[in-house]
């Protein structure tokens, strides 16, 4: 009789239940996608902030300081470099997946055309790894220096040129050279020659408008320099950093076991460079700070930001529910008088409600899940570009949700419910 | 009686004695009007408090000499063109080759306060030098120098012979120190803190512009100056396209790194916060509308009884519009209040900043909320004054 | 002229036939009860002449106008001006004063006169009970303030559904009391029934059975005084 009461309710009432549904619906979708967004939004961000450049320099053990001190012009003098051939290794490390791009670099002097001495960097433009994992990654400075303007020609793109005796150069010395796209130029250095087709200018803003991109192996030639590398820049997603990393950053020995574990477990920037240390030999990784810190204090405010606004959509669902249950349960009160008159007992009107309504909560949450995860999608693509991906968290935090809420939402109905009078409600107001 | 006075009347009644329910209406709209108002109050902000975030960043303008140096003077010069408002930090550099210990060292000379404000981002282990005589040195000098805070350390600066090539290369420099006629300046400082910082900043040493002025014998010129300007990248190049013009000896340029990304990855979150606030309103109104819908509808009977009486449909949509229209004026203008708080309390604890009151919010508000109620209510409305009064009146 | 004139009226719903090919005429100040068994047509007749619905077949005449042809706007026009209405359920605004739902009749009419309306609410032994809302009256009351609301605009019929069937005896005799009284004033009234002693008092009673008039009784007992209206 129970079941037949609450069928007939919804096929009867079905209006009215459909848009309690619908409600419910709303509200459980405007929760799904804001938790989902809000929980996703810390990785979105991290890889927009990508465009900074690096926010990890490894250089070779004491070495780094010549360089500046003796004003030497991109020369290393030191003698002191990393190897080539352990650049895969930075893919391998724990935060292997956190790692999202890194560039080798190697300067040289090399005279321009017989003329001027000039700084020539090799590097990767958008050098293509297997990695022992199956993963591909497209690596270098075609995104780590995202904000290079291209004034004329193309990037030099390494998937695609077979002609590996290309160069871009920066607009100052372009400028001052009256070089062109298509141009060649002629690098001598200390120890090679080569000539070189120019395929892009760039406009860097900074230093590197006075200087020449080329292959990391064009440069290793013209300073005998087999197999070397200067520095490596690296692109990390990694967590702010609290005191823990900051204690870890100043002397990881200080740790206890237990905090080292964290801490290594953690994607602080002090625990990725570490991890980085050991895979390539003789290294110094550190954070640049202005980039990882600044990452941390913007990620920290959008998470916060985003979290605060969920909290205010989340209160708006709930009460939007609360309301709309109290409102049509209110609107009963003829049929519950009814039923009163007829000898139901409390707990089994509010029996009857109650499974109604979170009936129909259930439909319309689940509803509202799948609809909310969609508005999660068209927030992913149309911002960022990429999926937001649903955290499994997001289910029972929706469902518990609902259904609290939905709960909540039918207490002062059914108080009101309960109260009533057959009489009074059968014999009009 | 007047009719509008029984019109009123009754409106009143309506809200007053029939609380439960209209609180159940007038809470609802008050949400939604909470929502659109403290939503759109944030995203108006955000570019704002979110853009002096990225000031972490650091400079992201930078004043070069168009002949080696430039003076105090022009740096003021060049600094007024850019609203105080947008100032976050001026930090102008002066940059000599001193020696420690006999070994060359790049030293800086800044107005401290200044690049603590350019440079956020700068970690200093111990203290600011805040006094003559104090020295912060980098993090590779300090390891090189095996220095730590609270060390002394002398630093020697040997005038240079002004026929001589500016650029002090490593042989100039010991061939000046060998002619005895030339008096070493020297003084004794001590180390207050070490730079960390990741980049070359680590490889200076830093001092007051009175000590560099004492050491070197020159005061007032500067090689560089560092802003940190608050502003879009369109509104930067404005700037610097009128310093370069416009004062002389002052060549300013963007910081491409800086402003690029910034532009970049604001305009993202600008759009995330729009897309956000968008759906969130777009649900919650539609939200408002079904519980509107579900009140109104409550009242068939009475909707009814009144077609009875004789009441057209034209007046039964005037009387009812009227209570709802009341209704989402009043909730419109409690929400917008309740969203500014909540606006409000958003920026102070993310942003540690207040926003000042948006007035056109106001009416934008309450125009939104009265919109939405009416048309909320206009429904049900409409499909009970269509029905047969005979028929609502009967029941179901 | 009669004031109100049935010709041939018939409702159909799909095969179902509400009302069948019925005619009758009242006249003036006439004080007539309608009877028959649920499902007889008691209802769809005082909602056709109530002007709330409108008859398939045949011809209303209210006041020499031909209703059933008109509009359902200007039905609402000829209920408002010329018919008051009494329903077995009241129909009260819960969130106004006996006297506001007098007033609400008076307001859809023409102007509100709160004196006016606290005058008919003294007509029906109400007047202390005017800032009292429905819920704080009792059965009878609500209904005398229905009556009250019907007769506040002097309507040409008071037309009333059971108006008895949700009250106790005693209340039911006020009512029939107030009943007799508008007859005396004048008032054409309809009462539909299925009271016997309700529709005794009245001067005839038509009988309806299954959509069609079965008879009509003249009721010898009548007490009321009588106006003819020639």
């Amino acid at each position: 009789m129970f079941l037949r009461m609450i069928l007939r309710a919804f096929l009867r009432q079905w209006k009215k239940m459909a848009m309690i549904a619908f409600t419910i619906a709303l509200g459980s979708s405007l929760a799904t996608a804001m938790l989902c967004v809000m929980m996703d939004v810390g990785d979105k961000v991290n890889q927009e902030l990508k465009t900074y450049g690096a926010n990890i320099k490894v250089v070779p053990k004491d070495a780094s300081i010549i360089n500046e001190l003796y004003d030497t012009d991109g020369e290393n003098m030191s003698g002191a470099y990393l190897r080539e051939d352990e650049l895969g290794k930075i893919k391998t490390i724990f935060w292997a997946f956190n790692i999202v791009d890194y560039a080798p670099f190697i300067s040289t002097n090399a005279s321009l055309n017989g003329g001027d001495e000039v700084t020539v960097t090799g590097t990767w433009f958008n050098h293509h790894m297997e990695l022992p994992t199956g993963e591909t990654l497209d690596a270098g400075v075609v995104s780590m220096r995202s904000w290079w303007e291209i004034i004329a020609g193309d990037w030099i793109d390494e998937q695609n040129g077979d002609d590996r005796d290309v160069a871009m150069v920066g607009k100052a010395l372009a400028e001052a050279n009256g070089i062109k796209v298509g141009d060649t130029i002629d690098l001598k250095g200390s120890s090679g020659e080569k000539s070189l087709l120019v395929s892009a200018i760039f406009d860097a803003g900074g230093d590197e408008d006075d200087q020449v991109y080329v292959y990391l192996d064009t440069a290793q030639v013209l300073a005998a320099l087999d197999g070397k590398v200067d520095s490596i820049e690296v692109s990390a997603l990694t967590t702010p950093d609290n005191e823990l990393a900051e204690k870890a950053a100043a002397d990881p020995s200080s740790l206890s076991i237990a905090q080292k574990e964290t801490w290594l477990c953690t994607a602080y920037v002090s625990a990725i460079c570490y991890q980085i240390q050991e895979v390539i030999t003789d290294s110094v990784a550190s954070a640049v700070r202005q980039v990882a810190d600044s990452e941390g204090e913007i990620l920290n405010k959008t998470q916060l930001l985003m979290m605060l606004i969920t909290v205010l959509s989340l209160v708006g669902a709930a009460l939007g529910i609360c309301n709309l249950v109290t409102a049509s349960v209110m609107e009963r009160a003829q049929e519950i008088g009814l039923m009163k008159a007829i000898g139901a007992q409390n707990p089994s009107i509010t029996g009857l409600v109650l499974t109604e309504i979170l009936l129909t909560a259930i439909i319309g949450g689940i509803a509202g899940f799948f609809a909310g995860i969609g508005f999660a999608q068209i927030i992913g693509h149309s911002v960022f570009a990429s999926a937001i991906s649903v955290r499994p968290m997001v289910i029972p935090i929706v469902a518990v949700l609902v259904f609290i809420v939905t709960l909540i939402g039918c207490i002062p109905a059914i108080k009101m419910l309960l109260g009533l009078r057959p009489t009074e409600v059968l014999h009009g107001r | 009686m007047k009719k509008r006075k029984m019109y009123m009347r009754m409106i009143t009644a309506s809200l007053l004695r029939r609380r439960s329910r209209m609180i159940v209406a007038l809470l609802a709209i008050a949400i939604g009007a909470t929502i659109l108002s403290g939503l759109v109050t944030i995203y108006y902000d955000v570019p704002r408090q979110m853009g002096a975030q990225f000031r972490s960043y650091g400079a992201n303008m930078l004043f070069t000499a168009v002949n080696d140096t430039f003076s105090q003077e022009d740096v003021d010069n060049a600094v007024a063109v850019i609203p105080e408002s947008q100032r976050v930090g001026v930090a102008p550099y002066r940059y000599e080759t001193v020696r420690m210990n006999d070994r060359p060292v790049l030293a800086a000379a800044t107005d401290m306060e200044g690049a603590k404000s350019a440079s956020p981002f700068w970690r200093v282990n111990g203290d600011w030098p805040s006094a003559d005589g104090q020295l912060m040195i980098g993090k590779s000098v300090a390891s090189l120098y095996k220095l730590n805070p609270g060390d002394k350390i002398e630093v020697t600066y040997t005038p240079v012979i002004e026929t001589e090539n500016s650029s002090s290369d490593e042989e100039a420099l010991e061939e000046n120190a060998d002619e005895e006629f030339i008096l070493d300046n020297y003084i004794d400082f001590e180390v207050v803190g070490i730079l960390d910082t990741g980049g070359n900043e680590e490889e200076y040493i830093y001092m007051t512009l009175n000590d560099m002025e004492k050491l070197t014998g020159k005061a007032n010129y500067y090689n560089v100056c560092e802003l940190s300007v608050s502003a879009t990248a369109d509104e930067l190049s404005v700037y610097a396209d009128k310093i370069s013009e416009g004062v002389e000896g002052i060549n300013a340029r963007l910081v491409k790194r800086v402003t690029q990304s910034e532009t970049t990855v604001l305009s993202k979150l600008q759009s995330l916060v729009l897309l956000v606030t968008v759906v969130v309103l777009a649900l919650t109104m539609i939200c408002v509308a079904t519980t509107m819908t579900a009140v109104v509808a409550e009242r068939r009977k009475e909707i009814g009884l009144r077609k009875a009486l004789g009441a057209s449909d034209k007046s039964i949509i005037g009387e009812f519009m009227g209570e709802g229209l009341l209704l989402g004026f009043a909730g419109g203008f409690l929400g917008a209040f309740l969203g500014f708080l909540f606006a409000q309390g958003v920026s102070v604890s993310v942003f540690n900043s207040s926003i000042s009151f948006r007035p056109l919010l106001l009416p934008v508000t309450i125009i939104v909320s009265v919109v939405v109620t009416g048309v909320a209510c206009l429904i049900p409305i409409r499909s009970a004054t269509d029905v047969d009064p005979a028929l609502v009146l009967k029941g179901e | 002229m009669s004031l109100l004139e049935l010709k041939n009226v018939s409702k159909i719903y799909g095969n179902l036939h509400a009302l069948d090919n019925v005619s009758l005429t009242v006249e003036k100040g006439e004080w007539v009860a309608i009877m028959g068994p649920s499902g007889s047509g008691k209802s769809t007749m005082m909602n056709i002449i109530g002007c709330m619905d409108k008859a398939s077949e045949g011809e209303v005449l209210l006041d020499g106008v031909d209703i059933s042809k008109e509009s359902s706007k200007s039905l609402t026009n000829i209920r408002r001006d010329k018919i008051g209405l009494i329903f077995q359920q009241f129909h009260l605004v819960s969130y106004l004063t006996a006297l506001e739902n007098v007033m609400l009749a008076q307001y859809y009419h023409s102007i509100p006169d709160e004196k006016e309306a606290l005058e008919a609410l003294e007509k029906v032994g109400l007047a202390d009970r005017a800032k009292h809302f429905p819920s704080q009256l009792s059965g009878g009351e609500q209904q005398r303030v229905c009556v009250a609301r019907a007769l506040i605009n002097y309507p040409e019929i008071i037309l009333a559904d059971e108006p008895t069937g949700n009250l106790d005896e005693a209340n039911e005799e006020i009512v029939v009391e107030l009943f007799r009284k508008l007859h005396e004033d004048g008032t054409t009234l309809i009462v539909v029934t299925h009271d016997p002693e309700v529709a005794e008092v009245a001067q005839r009673t038509l009988v309806l059975r299954n959509g069609k008039l079965d008879h009509e009784t003249v009721n010898k007992n009548f007490t009321g005084h009588i106006k003819y209206n020639l």
